[in-house]
């Protein structure tokens, strides 16, 4: 018996390890002296200039070779005229391979400029910034600036939000599944909000090899799955006591904020670092007007349990200081790929809990999409959102 | 136990995916050169770089085509006597165009050419002469030779094809008018025979010839290199900057004679200014007489001209297009003005004051 499963362990392994030699075959294969059969039409070469940076009396451009054949960088042009450079690590770019293109410039503050590369067949890439300002340099003042705009934009709209929480705790049932399905809306908003602004991203800054719509749609899935199967282990053991399970979904509810609002402080942090955003107080009302909501989202549930101001506070802070963070990394540390998959979570967060809510609306309200108070929740946070959003 | 293997293999497939994605994201890679190079850009700014300098504006690379050469080389032909004593002066030209050159710094470019060179060989002759021309067409698609000049219609080279792969035409006619004129390929679609190469210039001397003069060609033209209707680069002779990092050398009191013709396509408009000195200019070359006193011309596609000048001064002295545009995308260069030999010999030199 021991033997016997042993061997059909040892065919299994095998049969599963089988197809993977059969494809390293074909690869070889087709790698090999029969790929001349498929050598069919031209491969362009592409290359991508994912950052542009202004420091003092240089431009530097990081470039990627974003096509399917090896290039040589061979020029570099600012305003379509050509200018000295150096690049590192060297000239010669790989397939996904990035260089630093670095031009002595003397550029002038808030003019645009157009940078442009040029390959070994003579082809130019170029990339267009509106306003040179000067690259942000991680400083003491400046990591504070970050953190003052994510206090503003996250903790201090949440923590307000949550001040609802008295007033939902006093009214009905029925009234009460209505501010439940607000949150649906509200959330349904933000879900949608961050693929949008995940899809702007990808269509503004990332090469097209790397897939940007795909890559949104696999991160989302997989964020949603991850946590709604951790998210139910909390549930799960939350059930055991009827004041925990207010708690766990709102810590929930809180997390997928949290990761929601870390997007949403890249963004700003990198609108700023880049030079596309001079912040305004106009714009920080209208972030703070449109994250109130979310405060609110987290108070919902929490209304059933025990008043619990230190819990409260916790989550206020898990769902917002996120912002803060991501502002750091995105004015200091910008990277495309990271912020679209960095939006691409939240929104997989979102959509988790607003899959954990409708249970709770369901296990409270019989009529669940058919009740009126429902519908109309629904329908109300998404309109609240989208009139806040205007304002952003 | 089966619940851990499956563990086991999600984190491996976690931890190759965040590797492999890893490895796309994080830019350079870990090797890095240790060597600093520095260099210094013209604007005066000291560059400090581990990496490699992109410097097309200084760096001379080994080009196939030699525009220094180039500059100064006329093409008199075979020559033989017609029985009527007419001057015969024979040339054989080839065209191709399957060449890639490098044009400018690590740029590559398919050039189209007459006798491997864009521009052509400079032809010359004297008014009056005949000149034949052997054409062999080796390229893959049809060409001609379209000249300038006066001649019977069946030597303008449009409405006779030369076929590719060794189709042959022999042109004929006598030399005129005085002058410099371009000639050029002239099969459709015109634009393309012209942007990849095909020109070249031919020089019809006066019988009387003119004042003896140190000679020299300059084509204005520009380079699409990636196909956008748009010049990449431009250049006198074809190589963006060279005359910046190889300065033609001249004397000072030498009578300089520039042969200039503005084959740009693209753009409407040319130019050509010159530092520190004004020039005597004669359009298309045709009079004796020059017709303007400047330092400033403009041409349009195929104008062209004669300039004649003089430097007193020894030194440095850019010339280029004054479209900056131009200029900065190679269209420049610099004489470099020596102190003629023959002042010093008699002992007169510049700058000793008393």
């Amino acid at each position: 018996m021991e033997l016997g499963s042993k061997t059909s362990k040892g065919k299994l392994v095998a049969s599963g390890i089988i197809p993977f030699a059969f494809v390293i075959l074909l690869i070889v294969y087709l790698f090999g002296s029969s790929g001349d059969l498929l050598d069919v039409g031209v491969s362009l070469p592409e290359v991508t200039i994912e950052r542009i940076n202004f420091v003092d009396g240089e431009i530097q451009a990081t470039v990627r070779n974003t096509g399917h054949i090896p290039v040589e960088v061979v020029m570099a042009d600012v305003n379509d005229r050509i200018q000295p450079a150096a690049i590192e690590p060297d000239r010669f770019l790989n397939r996904f391979e990035t260089a630093l293109v670095r031009i002595p410039f003397e550029w002038n503050e808030s003019e645009p400029y157009t940078v442009g590369i040029t390959t070994e067949d003579g082809t130019r890439f170029e990339k267009e910034i509106k306003a040179a300002t000067q690259a942000l340099k991680p400083s003491g003042e400046l990591v504070g600036y970050f953190a003052i705009i994510g206090t503003y934009v996250g903790i201090i709209p949440v923590m307000i939000g949550l001040l609802w929480l008295p007033f939902i705790k006093r009214i009905s049932k029925a009234k009460y599944n209505f501010f439940l399905a607000i949150t649906v809306g509200l959330l349904l908003f933000l879900g949608i909000d961050a693929i949008e602004e995940a899809t702007a991203v990808s269509n503004k800054f990332l090469a097209g090899s790397f897939n940007g719509i795909l890559l949104i749609v696999t991160v989302v899935i997989l964020s949603f799955l991850g946590l709604y199967y951790s998210g139910n282990k909390l549930v799960k053991r939350a059930d055991a006591s009827p004041y925990a399970k207010p708690v766990a979904l709102g810590l929930m509810i809180a997390i997928g904020i949290g990761l929601h609002n870390f997007g949403e402080g890249l963004a700003i942090g990198a609108a700023v670092g880049l030079g596309e955003v001079a912040f305004s107080t106009f714009l920080l009302v209208g972030f703070a007007l449109h994250n109130t909501s979310e405060g609110f989202a987290i108070a919902a549930p929490m209304a059933k349990g025990k008043p619990m101001i230190g819990k409260l506070v916790g989550m206020g802070l898990i769902a917002g200081a996120p912002a803060i963070f991501g502002a750091w990394i995105g004015g200091f540390a910008y990277s495309p790929f990271t912020a679209i998959v960095f939006l691409s979570i939240g929104s997989g967060a979102i959509f988790q809990v607003i899959v954990a809510i409708l249970g709770w609306i369901r296990k409270e309200d019989d009529k669940f999409l058919a009740s009126a108070s429902v519908v109309a929740g629904i329908a109300a946070g998404m309109l609240i959102m989208y009139i806040t959003s205007i304002l952003v | 136990m089966k619940n851990s293997k499956t563990s086991i293999m999600i984190s491996i497939l976690a931890i190759v995916s965040v590797a492999s994605s890893l490895y796309f994201i994080i830019p350079g890679g870990i090797e890095a050169q240790s060597e600093e190079k520095t260099f210094v850009t013209h604007s005066g700014s000291i560059v400090r770089t581990t990496g490699e300098v992109l410097d097309p504006l200084y760096t001379s690379a080994t080009m196939e085509f030699d525009p220094m050469e180039y500059l100064r080389e006329f093409n008199y032909g075979r020559v033989s006597q017609l029985p009527d004593g007419t001057t015969l002066r024979e040339f054989t030209i080839i065209a191709e165009d399957d060449k890639i050159m490098e044009v400018s710094l690590g740029v590559f470019y398919n050039v189209w050419t007459f006798n491997g060179t864009v521009p052509g060989p400079t032809i010359r002759a004297t008014e009056g002469d005949m000149v034949r021309i052997n054409f062999i067409n080796n390229g893959s698609k049809s060409h001609t030779i379209h000249f300038h000049g006066i001649h019977p219609a069946e030597m303008d080279g449009v409405f006779e094809p030369v076929g590719p792969g060794g189709g042959q035409f022999t042109y004929e006619f006598k030399a005129g008018p005085v002058g410099v004129h371009p000639y050029h390929c002239h099969v459709m679609p015109l634009e393309e025979h012209i942007v990849h190469g095909l020109y070249g210039v031919y020089i019809v001397d006066p019988k009387e010839g003119r004042a003896p003069a140190d000679e020299m060609v300059m084509v204005l033209n520009g380079l699409d290199t990636d196909f956008d209707t748009e010049n990449n680069f431009y250049a006198a002779n074809t190589i963006p900057f060279y005359y910046q990092h190889h300065p033609i050398q001249i004397n000072t009191d030498e009578l300089i004679r520039v042969y200039v013709v503005n084959m740009v396509e693209f753009d409407p408009l040319n130019n050509l200014h010159l530092h520190g000195n004004l020039y005597y200019y004669y359009p298309t070359g045709t009079d004796t007489v020059p017709s303007f006193y400047t330092d400033m011309i403009t041409l349009s596609q195929t104008e062209r001209g004669i300039m004649e000048f003089e430097y007193d001064y020894p030194g440095k002295y850019l010339f280029h297009a004054h479209k900056v545009e131009f200029s900065e995308k190679g269209w420049v260069g610099i004489f470099l003005v020596k102190e003629n030999p023959e002042n010093s010999l008699q002992g007169v030199e510049y700058g000793t004051g008393e």
